[in-house]
Parts: structure tokens; C-alpha cells; sequence
């Protein structure tokens, strides 16, 4: 049982984004409009710094903070993963929202979201939990909307509607959890759930799981993701389909472990394999890239559940979700780096990309191989990492459907990778801070790959 | 030293000194000769190439080396003798002499390699003390090749196809070159010869049925060229005489006094050849030639040529050279005709006079090499201290024979031309039929078995793999290409069904994620019961 206490400076990461959340918007109020990329230099700088506070606190003994924040393994990947991901995306952003009239609040809106995700990853009580939600949801459910055309105000409607339906699903369940478990810690859960009646423990769950499956995009709250992948601003797209997903899968597998409910490892695992199968198939005729990755998250989703499905069964669950969760980010990441720099949402727009521009070709094969789970790249190991997890639960039809459906998912990568090889037209090259990102992301997803024996050892 | 650990190289002795110093006044007299002649410089570099041949040859102390010179020489006779290239007759020539020698030179690889095995070393000195089984095999090797080189019997055909290459050529080949290295190869592995027991008896055979038939043969032709080409085999046979019966003073004597007669005939030849008439010093000098070769005293060859004789024990032996010595006396007075016949004068440049006439001289002169004081000294240089000397009856006795011939042959105008020998002895076409045809339909039949049972197998496992393909293709490819492609279309159209649900429409959301919602509460109640 790790010590209590009630130490803020515990929480300094995410205070850290706080502060550069409110001073941001502070120094929006007084800034003139062309002026506004300040406040994208000092969101910045709050992440960066938040990210070291996060490298700090990883070295320390792990903690409970304020009886609810767990700082442990899962919290520090959840943290760097997050502030990582949302610094890429701020920078993804900067280029896209130049001198927009509400510019500061963009970047003050990705943080408290990003803020939220990291709470809902750290958190071992459900009433923070659905805070963490709402603080994760609300402000995306904005940004969504951001460009206040037909596209963006549909896909943020759509958004908050599903998000509103299923967290009030969520609170419902919250409350059963609580009825039956007499308590919302995660240890008072542990020892409440054992001897709840199944029916009620059951329905608790699931209507708890339908709030995080929304946050994760997997079935059945994945309706939003194609939508709003394809309607929001590209950076946006980008942010929604990876930095709640990293706090939703921590808090799946922090729940999944920390309470233990009966029934958890087939329910998810039925999840886990909607989910990969509906993604990939539904990947499989889109033409539209931005679509085809929105159905490409999912499927990831449903591969990350496969370790949460085995949370307490499983060594290997653990590091698999850690790996991968971080893995999946930045890989991600970089492959909408790509569709930002290159502008395009039509896969005949990437023809001849390879000649036009290479950085940006072989950063998006990188990217789209390491989402197929190739050698050397940081999923191909986070893919491992799960397989071994599934075997190791005794759940080997689940492995065996994550491999019919990771053989599956590289037909409609390679729909993508095929074209980048032919001859290239005169179209004007990639911009260059979303391409700096892209060749980042996957730099860091080969590094990560390569380096995969020390971070796991880590 | 050509091999590490094997010892060898180039030295000079006696018997290799003669023959170096016969080989530069020779090439000399050749190339003064040819200077005049208008040849190219290909020619002159061929004819050195040739001549250093043969001095490798004549000093090399290891089968090596030796072998080395002896496929360069052989080499070298088969460009000069198609010197004229254009003419496809005469490249066949070279293509029949070059072959010929090639095949008979194949003996010495073997005896090199039997050297190996059985002395242990490749040094010529070492080749007798070899154990016996290789010694005979040695031996046999190294008389094949000798007397392929020397164009003695069987392989004599081959040096009138060599008549097609130019004069100064011919000059050089037939005297101090190519001919003579077979020649001096036996008696320089003489001991060898002595050692195994059969192989001097053999070569001493060789050389003096050599001698009569083709002297027969020289007495037969109607060709000048052809007449001194057969004369050629015949003199040599006596040197391979002398090599199998032991008298390498005197076969070298021989060899040295023919090498200046031959070279003096041939260029007189290619002087009457190349002109439309003669010079009198041309007429001189190739009378006196010819003189010599008949064995004329006091002239050279008389005294060289008993010399020989009088090492012959045999004396069957002896007979058949006597009468290979009277033949000669009678081709060569039937070549003397030939200076008789009246022709038209025609200049002779002084380069060409001046080693006619010193050939000439050296053609009369050497029977010196017989007086008694310089025969001494010359068999100490040889180290041949077992030669005998010719007795007086003998030398009497071949003296009269051969002027009698000349002088009978020259009053008659016309000598008996055996009409068998006309052809040499059809020995080409013996070759022809006896090995070249059986070679050839060898290799046809190997042909034949190449193409059906080898490429036939080949192109048997070839169409069977075809076949196999085309079954697999048929039968087999056809139902996995079905399931590949019903597992296409069940994919394609999963993949349909799968973006359905995704209607674009709220209420049908909320609808979906209830229904599922509800399946799952299902799911958990049954897994957690």
C-alpha cells in the first residue's frame, strides 16, 4: 500500500499544464491578434516543463496523492505519453490557427483537455474519474467545433451528443458501482465488488465501461470517430484520436487491476475483438484518409484492450498496455502530421509523395508500417508485447483474432503505402512545421522500437 | 628454378652450345636472307619467337622448361607455316602441321607426368635412374614426341603440309629448328633410351626406316620443295639412328652439317622460287649443296654421316642405312639436275649473296668436324668418348657408292621414281582414316549422347516440372484461387456490412450503442455468473 499524503507537489505535471493553461489565456486577453503565437511558446514551454516534472517523478518511490491520484508506472507513462503527444499536437496546431481571433484559447482548450486525460490515467476513485471525463471531453467537444463550419459544427454536435449520451451512461454506472461496492476507491471497490450481486455488479460495469469505451473510441462509443476525425480541424483529428485515448486506456487498466470486478477479462475481450474486427473492416474501402485512419484508431483500440482485457491475469499486461498506449501515440501522431502536411484527404493525393518529398514519404511508411505492426518500429513491439499478454491469459482466440486481423488491417495500409511510390505531379511540397513533426514521430517510433529493451526495462 | 622444391632451369652444356651457336648462324644466314624478301614485321618476330623456342628448348635442364619451348616452337611453326593467311590452303597446312606435332607432343606431358611419379624430379638427368615401370613409360612418351617434332615415321606427313610456309621458313624449320629438336631431345636422353633397353632399338629402327623410306619418297617427288622436305626426314633419320645407337658426336656432327646444307638448299630454292630466273653463285652454291647431301667426299655430310654408321652394331641395321645413304645420293643428284636445267639470269642483292655463299662454304667445309685431331677434341666437348671412328673400307665404301649414284643419276637425266612413295607413303591418309575419322565420329557419338541422354534429361525434368506446373495449375490452382477470391469477396463484403452502422444519423447511434450496451451487460452477467 503506497504512503498517503497530500503533497501538491506531487501533482506537478499536471500543474505545471494548468498554470501554462490560465496564464495562456491571461496573456490571450492582452495580446494582439498577430501576436497570439505566444501563447503558443508558453503552452509549450508548461508541457516541456511538465514533461521533466514527469521524468523526475518517474525516478521516485511510487505514492498515492490526496487519496485518489496514483502515481505509479501507469501514471508516468500515462503522463509523458500525454504531454508528449499534446506538445506534437500544439505544434501541429500553431501552423493551423495562426492569427485566428480566439487562437490563445485553441491552445488553453488542448491543455485542459490534455489535463483531463492525465487526471483520468492517474486516478484511482471514480468520482475524479468522471471529472477527469468531463475535463477531457468538454473542451474537445470545443475544438471540434473550432472552425465553425458545416463540417467542424457537425462533427462537434456529434461529438458532444455521444459523448453527453454515454457519460450520463457512465454516471448511471458510477452510481450502481457505487451502490453495490459501497464506496468509489478503487481498494474499497476491490473488497465491495467480490460479494456484489453479479446482475447489478454487471450492469455497473459495463455502464462505467460505456463512458471510457467513448473516450477510447472503441465499440460501441466509436460512432463519433470517423466523423469527427473527418470533420474537425486536421491537428484536432489528430489530438482526439490519440491523447483521450491514452488516459482512457490507463483508466481501464487501472480499473481492470485495481478493483477486479468478475467477468472483467471475457467482457473486455469481447470488446477488444468487436472493436479490431469492426475497424479493420471498415477501413478497408475508404478513400478518404482521414477516414481510413479514424477506422485505423479503432482497430488500435480494439488491439489495446487485449492487455486491459488481461489486467490482473497476465505479467505482460502491464508493460503491453504502457508500450503500446505510448507507441500507438506517437505513431499516430506522426501519421496525421503527414495528412496536415501534405493538405490532402483523398488517397490519390499522396501519389508520388515519395519523390515529391521524401521526408515526408518515408516518414508516413514509417508511420503506416509501425501501425501494421512491422519490424523495427514501436507498435511491432507493443504488438508483441500483447500477443504475449493474450497467451499468457489464456486467452489465445483473442490472440488469434488480433492476428487475423493485424494481417487484414495491411491490405488498406498498403491501399496507402502503394500509391506514395508512383509518379509524382506538380503539387506544392509539404509545410514544414507539420513535416518537422511528422519526421519526428517517426524517428521516435523507430527509436522507441529499436530501443524497446531499454525503455521496457525502465 | 620454375618450381619451388623442384629443381631445374636453364644450362648450357656441350651438346647445347653446338646447338645454340648452329642456331645463330643459321637465324642469321635466314634472316639476312629474308631482309631482302619484303616481309612484314610480324614475320621477323615470329621467326625470333621460333628461334628463342628453341634455344629454350635446346637449354632447358627440366621437363618444364623444356616443354615450355617445345609448345612455343610448335606454336610458332604453325603462325609462320600460315604465314600467308589469306590462303585458306595454306592455314590448313599449318592446321595439319600444327595438330600433328600437338598430338605426337602429347607423349611428353605424359612423360612429364610419369617423371613425376616415378623419378621425382623433372630434371633430364634424372630420367634414367627412375624405377622401372615409370622409365618404360618415360621413355615411350618421350620417343612419341621426339619423333613427331623430327617428322620421323609415322608422323613424316606432316613436314610437306610445313612446304606451305615461305622459304626462309622452311630454311630455318628444317635445319636448325622444330625438325632437329626431336633429334636432339633422344640424344640427350640417351641414357634413358640405354636404360629401358627396348627404346634404343626402337629409335634406332625409327630412324634408319625413316631414312630409306623417305628417301624413296624424296626420290619420288617432282616438287624441289617436296624432294628436300622428304630429303629432311630421311637426314634426320640418321641423327635419330645416331641417338638410338649412342653416337651423339657423330649425330651432332650430322645434325650441325645438315642444318648448314638444308638452309642452303631452301633459300637457293626460294631464290628460283621468287624469280623468274637464277644467278650463277645461286646455281654454285646450291650444286655444292647438293653434292653434300649426296655424300660427295670429301664434302661435309660424307664424313658426318659414317660417322654414324660406324656406331651401328646391327648389322641390318647397317645395311638399311647403307641403302638410305644410297638413296640419298640419288635424290640429291636428282635436286642437282634441277641446277643443270638452263634458266635466265636474275639478280641477286649482296645480302643475300653474302649467306649463300657462307653456307655454302660451312656446307663443304664442316667434314673438318671428321679429321681425326678436331674429331677428338669434338667428342671431348660432347662427351661422347664412346664414338668410334669410322673405318677406311667404310668411308671408301660410301664415298664410291655415292659418287657413283650422282654421277650415274646426273648422266642419265632421270632417276626411277617409285610410284607408292609419291604420296608419302599415304601416310596422311593412314592418319586420316586411322584416327582423325575415328576421333571425329568419337566426338559425334559423345555429340549425340550430350544432346539426347544429358540435354535430354534436362529437358525431360524441365518438361516434367512443366507439366507438374500445369497439373498443379489446373487441378489445384483453380480451388485455391477460389478461396482466395471467396475470401476476397466475404471480406469485401464484411467490410460493407461493417461501415453500415455508421449512417451519419444520431438517433441510429444511440440506438446501436444501447442495443450494445444491453449485449454486453448480457455478457458480463453470464461471465461473472
Amino acid at each position: 500500500m503506497p504512503a498517503m499524503n497530500e503533497n501538491p507537489a506531487d501533482l506537478a505535471p499536471e500543474l505545471c499544464v494548468l498554470l501554462a493553461a490560465v496564464l495562456g489565456l491571461v496573456n490571450g486577453l492582452f495580446l494582439p491578434r498577430t501576436k497570439q503565437w505566444r501563447v503558443a511558446v508558453v503552452c509549450a514551454i508548461g508541457l516541456v516543463f511538465g514533461l521533466a516534472a514527469a521524468g523526475v517523478a518517474a525516478s521516485r518511490p511510487d505514492l498515492m496523492a490526496f487519496g485518489s491520484f496514483a502515481v505509479d508506472p501507469v501514471t508516468h507513462v500515462t503522463r509523458i505519453a500525454v504531454l508528449g503527444s499534446t506538445l506534437l499536437v500544439v505544434v501541429l496546431a500553431a501552423g493551423e490557427v495562426r492569427d485566428h481571433p480566439r487562437e490563445s484559447e485553441h491552445y488553453a482548450l488542448i491543455l485542459l483537455s490534455a489535463l483531463g486525460a492525465m487526471v483520468l490515467g492517474a486516478t484511482s476513485d471514480l468520482l475524479v474519474l468522471v471529472g477527469a471525463y468531463l475535463l477531457a471531453s468538454i473542451p474537445a467537444y470545443a475544438l471540434a467545433g473550432f472552425g465553425k463550419d458545416a463540417p467542424g459544427t457537425e462533427a462537434a454536435l456529434k461529438y458532444y451528443l455521444m459523448g453527453a449520451f454515454l457519460g450520463v451512461v457512465m454516471l448511471a454506472g458510477v452510481t450502481l458501482l457505487y451502490g453495490v461496492g459501497r464506496g468509489t476507491a478503487y481498494d474499497t471497490l476491490r473488497a465491495g465488488l467480490a460479494d456484489a450481486p453479479p446482475a447489478a455488479m454487471a450492469a455497473g460495469v459495463v455502464a462505467l465501461l460505456a463512458g471510457l469505451l467513448f473516450k477510447a473510441g472503441a465499440v460501441p462509443g466509436h460512432f463519433w470517430v470517423p466523423d469527427v476525425t473527418e470533420g474537425a480541424p486536421p491537428a484536432i483529428a489528430a489530438y482526439v484520436t490519440t491523447v483521450p485515448k491514452i488516459g482512457a486506456f490507463a483508466a481501464l487498466f487501472r480499473f481492470g487491476a485495481e478493483t477486479a470486478p468478475g467477468g472483467w477479462a471475457p467482457l473486455v475481450a469481447v470488446v477488444a475483438a468487436a472493436t479490431m474486427t469492426l475497424g479493420n473492416l471498415a477501413a478497408f474501402g475508404q478513400d478518404n484518409v482521414r477516414r481510413l485512419l479514424a477506422y485505423s484508431t479503432v482497430s488500435q483500440a480494439g488491439y489495446l484492450l487485449v492487455p486491459v482485457a488481461m489486467a490482473g491475469r497476465a505479467d505482460l499486461a502491464r508493460p503491453a498496455v504502457l508500450f503500446y498506449v505510448a507507441a500507438y501515440a506517437v505513431t499516430n501522431v506522426g501519421a496525421f502530421a503527414v495528412v496536415l502536411a501534405c493538405g490532402r484527404d483523398d488517397l490519390a493525393g499522396y501519389t508520388g509523395l515519395l519523390r515529391r518529398s521524401p521526408a515526408a514519404g518515408l516518414s508516413l511508411i514509417v508511420c503506416l508500417l509501425g501501425l501494421v505492426g512491422t519490424p523495427p518500429t514501436a507498435v511491432f513491439v507493443g504488438k508483441v508485447l500483447m500477443f504475449g499478454a493474450a497467451l499468457e491469459g489464456g486467452y489465445a482466440w483473442l490472440a488469434a483474432v488480433a492476428a487475423v486481423n493485424t494481417v487484414a488491417s495491411v491490405f488498406y495500409y498498403l491501399r496507402w503505402i502503394v500509391p506514395l511510390f508512383g509518379r509524382s505531379d506538380g503539387r506544392p511540397p509539404p509545410s514544414r512545421a507539420p513535416l518537422a513533426v511528422a519526421v519526428a514521430a517517426a524517428a521516435v517510433s523507430l527509436v522507441l522500437g529499436v530501443g524497446s529493451g531499454i525503455a521496457l526495462a525502465a | 628454378m620454375m618450381l619451388p622444391g623442384w629443381p631445374g632451369g636453364l644450362a648450357v652444356d656441350g651438346l647445347s652450345a653446338v646447338l645454340l651457336v648452329t642456331l645463330a648462324v643459321v637465324l642469321a644466314a635466314v634472316l639476312a636472307y629474308s631482309a631482302r624478301e619484303g616481309y612484314g614485321p610480324r614475320f621477323f618476330v615470329l621467326m625470333l619467337l621460333f628461334a628463342a623456342a628453341m634455344a629454350v628448348t635446346v637449354t632447358a635442364s627440366d621437363l618444364l622448361l623444356l616443354l615450355m619451348g617445345w609448345e612455343v616452337m610448335g606454336a610458332m611453326s604453325y603462325a609462320l607455316i600460315g604465314y600467308a593467311w589469306p590462303d585458306a590452303g595454306r592455314v590448313r597446312a599449318a592446321d595439319t602441321a600444327f595438330l600433328t606435332t600437338r598430338a605426337a607432343d602429347l607423349g611428353l606431358y605424359a612423360a612429364a607426368g610419369f617423371a613425376v611419379a616415378g623419378a621425382h624430379s623433372l630434371g633430364l638427368d634424372a630420367l634414367a635412374h627412375a624405377e622401372a615401370p615409370w622409365r618404360d613409360l618415360i621413355a615411350a612418351g618421350v620417343v612419341v614426341s621426339a619423333l613427331g617434332k623430327s617428322a620421323q615415321l609415322p608422323f613424316s606427313f606432316w613436314l610437306s603440309k610445313a612446304m606451305a610456309g615461305p622459304s626462309p621458313v622452311s630454311a630455318l624449320l628444317h635445319s636448325a629448328t622444330m625438325v632437329v629438336a626431336g633429334a636432339y631431345l633422344l640424344m640427350r636422353l640417351h641414357p634413358l633410351l640405354d636404360a629401358t633397353g627396348w627404346a634404343s632399338t626402337l629409335v634406332s629402327w625409327a630412324g634408319a626406316l625413316t631414312a630409306l623410306l623417305m628417301g624413296a619418297v624424296a626420290l619420288a617427288q617432282r616438287d624441289l620443295k617436296q624432294l628436300l622436305a622428304a630429303s629432311t626426314c630421311a637426314q634426320i633419320g640418321f641423327m635419330v639412328l645416331a641417338a638410338g645407337a649412342g653416337t651423339v658426336g657423330g649425330g651432332t656432327a650430322h645434325l650441325v652439317a645438315h642444318a648448314a646444307v638444308k638452309s642452303l638448299l631452301f633459300l637457293c630454292a626460294g631464290v628460283w622460287l621468287t624469280r623468274d630466273g637464277s644467278h650463277r653463285l645461286v646455281d654454285v652454291a646450291f650444286g655444292a649443296g647438293a653434292l653434300a647431301l649426296a655424300g660427295v667426299p670429301p664434302l661435309s655430310l660424307w664424313v658426318t654421316k659414317d660417322e654414324v654408321l660406324a656406331g651401328v652394331g646391327d648389322p641390318a641395321l647397317l645395311v638399311v642405312a647403307f641403302a638410305a645413304s644410297v638413296l640419298s645420293a640419288a635424290y640429291a643428284g636428282k635436286a642437282l639436275l634441277r641446277v643443270l636445267r638452263p634458266a635466265g639470269s636474275s639478280p641477286v642483292g649482296l645480302s643475300q649473296r653474302v649467306p649463300l655463299a657462307g653456307l655454302a662454304v660451312a656446307a663443304c667445309g664442316l667434314g673438318v668436324l671428321g679429321l681425326p685431331g678436331v674429331a677428338g677434341e669434338w667428342r671431348r666437348l660432347l662427351g661422347a668418348t664412346d664414338d668410334v671412328t669410322p673405318d677406311v673400307w667404310m668411308l671408301v665404301l660410301s664415298g664410291v657408292l655415292a659418287v657413283v649414284t650422282v654421277g650415274a643419276v646426273v648422266l642419265a637425266r632421270r632417276v626411277p621414281e617409285p610410284g607408292w612413295a609419291l604420296d608419302w607413303l599415304l601416310l596422311e591418309r593412314a592418319a586420316t582414316a586411322g584416327v582423325v575419322r575415328p576421333v571425329f565420329a568419337l566426338a559425334r557419338a559423345l555429340d549425340r549422347f550430350d544432346d539426347r541422354v544429358v540435354d535430354g534429361a534436362v529437358r525431360g525434368v524441365a518438361r516434367a516440372g512443366r507439366g507438374t506446373a500445369a497439373l498443379a495449375g489446373r487441378r489445384v490452382e483453380i480451388r485455391v484461387d477460389g478461396v482466395v477470391s471467396l475470401t476476397a469477396r466475404a471480406a469485401r463484403w464484411l467490410a460493407a456490412l461493417a461501415r453500415r452502422p455508421q449512417t451519419g444519423q444520431l438517433h441510429l447511434y444511440y440506438a446501436q450503442a444501447a442495443v450494445v450496451l444491453a449485449v454486453l451487460v448480457a455478457v458480463a452477467v453470464l461471465a461473472a455468473g
